[in-house]
């Protein structure tokens, strides 16, 4: 089954851990990784996505295009999840589910708080264990939705979410199909 | 061909898509933008990977080799666009590398899911012996 993951961890050194395991399940071919990128979010709730900066337009349509996707990982299901961690935010965010780019802004608010990263990835997996345990033994919390059904969200197919005009949807852009770590990060502090 | 050099053949396919993409990226990146002299490699690099997709695709299964066609106009995008860029400037120049880019990443992506339809398949002849 292919799904589209968050692995959510409070230490930014974790999540480079969490992504440098991701690519070595792949090795051990227990999984297929297809792209992976780090999202983080620092102590006044702004997105930074780990990215090249090939295109000057990245630079804001990735932080939207990665929340959407966040947004999209919680899915139907948010309520739930949100209600669990003990987040009022997401109850409100699946009560208001209205496929628009707020939306993803109010749901991502739970599924990566202020301070944590997450490892984004597309992935193929015969099984959930992999990568749930790997993951657990780095302290990470998975969040997993398949893959058809993000596909199938409406704000999927929005063009202005992305900067260029091409055969793959926002998040495949966002994801390098190998591992990547930028050479320096505020956040590796 | 036997399974392990069909992986092989595979795997070395995925690293060339993801060497192809780096390549681009990386350049693309460094410099605030491609350079002509950045993107003169990239059909030759492209059309090898499409040499290794083609020689190693009959021994695949069906849902891999689907994947690994789709791979190849993909990477024949990706010369055409490069190529495109080197004899271009200004707008056009920028417009061909984003489109190298995004071409190099779909191939990347579909070599990847051909990865994954070929470990699909063996684990499932791992499951009925």
């Amino acid at each position: 089954m292919r799904n589209y993951i968050a692995v959510v961890f409070d230490d930014t050194t974790k999540a480079y851990e969490g992504l440098h395991a991701l690519w070595q399940l792949d090795n051990e071919e227990a999984i297929t990784v297809h792209g992976t990128t780090v999202v983080h979010r620092n102590d006044w709730g702004e997105f930074q996505v780990d990215s090249k900066d090939t295109h000057p337009a990245l630079a804001t349509a990735v932080g939207v295009g990665i929340g959407a996707l966040l947004g999209a990982l919680a899915g139907p299901a948010g309520a739930a999840i949100g209600a669990a961690s003990g987040g009022a935010v997401g109850a409100v965010a699946d009560l208001n589910r209205a496929d628009t780019r707020d939306q993803s802004r109010y749901e991502t608010a739970w599924v990566l708080r202020a301070g944590q990263s997450a490892v984004i990835a597309d992935v193929s997996e015969e099984t959930t264990f992999p990568i749930d345990e790997r993951m657990r033994i780095l302290g990470g919390t998975v969040n997993r939705r398949a893959w058809s059904a993000v596909r199938d969200d409406k704000w999927f197919d929005d063009r202005s979410l992305y900067p260029y005009d091409g055969y793959l949807s926002p998040y495949d852009y966002y994801l390098y199909p190998y591992e990547y770590v930028p050479p320096y990060s505020p956040w590796w502090a | 061909m036997p399974d392990t050099e069909i992986k092989d053949a595979i795997d070395q396919v995925r690293s060339a898509t993801q060497q192809l993409h780096k390549a681009i990226s990386d350049a693309a990146a460094k410099r605030g933008g491609a350079v002509t002299a950045d993107l003169q490699a990239v059909p030759q690099m492209a059309k090898a990977a499409v040499d290794s997709i083609r020689g190693s695709m009959a021994a695949q299964n069906e849902a891999a080799r689907k994947r690994l066609a789709e791979a190849v106009t993909y990477l024949e995008a990706t010369g055409k666009h490069a190529a495109d860029g080197v004899r271009s400037s200004g707008k056009e120049f920028q417009t061909a590398v984003r489109q190298t880019i995004a071409d190099a990443r779909a191939a990347a992506q579909k070599v990847s899911e051909a990865v994954a339809a070929t470990r699909t398949e063996g684990s499932t002849q791992s499951a009925r012996k």
